[in-house]
């Protein structure tokens, strides 16, 4: 296979877009806007970064590598934010936990020597390390809140039991933690049976040697596996407290009741 | 044991009144008065916005909460058990003071009438009736001196609501319990009741003793309440 794909090869992509606007007008989805919108911003999004990682990677590795993990860091910040902004202290936690992740992470790759300190290594490999983590932290904000409301009742029982606020929460953590590391203990124990992670496919259809390309694949899913895990844990156990108030109350937990009987 | 001094906390609005050891209090009114708000008040799962509470003579901010806790115990509406057997639900508060004794749990589950072979059985394949019953020995496992019940058998048939309010009646007398219990049901109040509050629109309406105060009520307010 040629590494290279010609311009009116791509062209004819155009075929995989028609496909499910075909099935949007037939079945009136009403989904024609979006999928055409999708496609075209997609496109251009991935050659605008083409191009920006081609520019990146001509810069020397100490001003290219934080400039750029920087700016995923604080993208990433702000989307994970999202699904818990209503919560104190979210953005510098999120923050925090990212950085504390891709340091770590970068860490163990320089001194172990698994990856090069080049901005066409550390770049790629730190956006999959710094995106799973940030759609953990995301998920873990989300599942932590809607486990809270859930619970309210257990949690009333506990706190009336004398249980302290992390007394009372550790099921809730639990929880959170469990469904934020199940889908990545699937992956990993699937992993090359269901299908050939993305980096690995990429290496292979680029002229690596498969065991090499297998090699880097082993590093950055353990990588991934090993950073989700610690976000999910950091945003939890930092941010479970919130849910209480200095009284160990839990907040507004009377007003929602009153307002259920 | 308690004193309320003016206490306000949405929707409640400057209530006054006094809790004797061993008082049976029923609390009761419409939907919304205020009535879990106040609940919430005795053992601190909410703070007032207004006024002052006492309890033991003392202000209730002086004492240390999760020991208040302990003594007021709190049964609410759903039984809210934790996961996993009957026995961790009774050992939970206990061993949260370091307090738990295993020959406690045959005596725990004697006084809300349950076999001792259900101390190993999941809690989510017991009855709803089995479960407010192991809900109330948690309670009770605290060793407390005053009891919250919210509703606590609204939730059940009529059937095995008697039953558990028979169970009920039984553990205040032997255990001299202090009660503070909210119900919408009339002759529930009747038979478990010395005394009732009687809130509405936030404010303490009517205060005094049961059979009385409900055959013959002094406001307006309590007379509707009691002809819907």
């Amino acid at each position: 296979m040629s590494p290279e794909i010609s311009n009116q090869s791509l062209l004819f992509l155009i075929v995989f877009v028609v496909v499910p606007l075909t099935l949007s007008y037939f079945y009136q989805l009403g989904m024609s806007r979006d999928i055409l919108w999708s496609s075209l911003r997609g496109t251009v999004q991935l050659f605008a970064i083409g191009y920006i990682l081609t520019y990146l990677f001509d810069l020397p590795a100490s001003f290219g590598i934080p400039l750029m993990v920087g700016i995923m860091l604080i993208i990433a910040t702000f989307h994970a934010r999202q699904k818990g902004k209503e919560l104190p202290y979210v953005l510098p936690v999120v923050f925090f936990g990212l950085l504390i992740v891709e340091v770590s992470v970068l860490f163990m790759w320089l001194t172990f020597d698994m990856v090069q300190f080049r901005p066409s290594e550390v770049i790629p490999m730190s956006g999959m390390v710094i995106g799973n983590s940030m759609v953990a932290m995301g998920l873990s904000l989300e599942r932590m809140k809607s486990e809270f409301k859930q619970n309210n009742g257990r949690l009333l029982a506990a706190l009336s039991l004398g249980a302290k606020p992390k007394q009372a929460s550790h099921l809730i953590v639990q929880k959170t933690l469990h469904a934020a590391l199940i889908p990545n203990v699937d992956r990993i124990k699937t992993i090359g049976l269901v299908q050939l992670p993305g980096m690995m496919t990429g290496l292979i259809l680029g002229g690596v040697d498969p065991v090499m390309a297998i090699k880097y694949q082993l590093v950055i899913s353990l990588s991934i596996f090993s950073s989700v895990s610690i976000s999910a844990m950091f945003v939890t156990i930092a941010m479970y407290r919130y849910f209480f108030n200095q009284n160990k109350q839990l907040v507004e937990s009377a007003e929602e009741i009153e307002s259920q009987s | 044991m308690f004193r309320f001094e003016n206490v306000s906390q949405s929707p409640l609005q400057g209530v006054t009144f006094e809790i004797k050891d061993q008082d049976k209090v029923i609390l009761f009114g419409p939907s919304g008065a205020g009535k879990s708000t106040l609940l919430f008040l005795f053992n601190r799962l909410s703070d007032p916005e207004g006024g002052h509470i006492y309890y033991k003579d003392e202000r209730i901010e002086k004492h240390d909460i999760t020991s208040l806790r302990k003594n007021v115990g709190l049964v609410l509406q759903s039984p809210n058990l934790f996961p996993g057997t009957v026995l961790d639900n009774l050992k939970y508060g206990p061993a949260l003071f370091d307090e738990w004794n295993e020959n406690e749990a045959r005596k725990l589950l004697d006084y809300v009438q349950l076999p001792i072979s259900f101390l190993d059985r999941e809690v989510d394949q017991l009855s709803g009736g089995e479960q407010q019953r192991v809900s109330l020995a948690r309670t009770l496992a605290n060793q407390p001196e005053m009891l919250l019940l919210d509703e606590p058998t609204s939730a059940l048939d009529n059937r095995t609501a008697e039953e558990i309010e028979e169970v009920l009646e039984r553990l205040i007398k032997e255990h001299q319990l202090t009660m503070l219990m909210v119900t919408h049901d009339m002759k529930q109040a009747r038979r478990l009741g010395d005394r009732g509050l009687f809130i509405s629109d936030g404010k303490l309406q009517e205060d005094g003793k049961i059979p009385e105060m409900l055959d013959q009520p002094d406001t307006e307010a309590l007379y509707k309440f009691l002809e819907e």
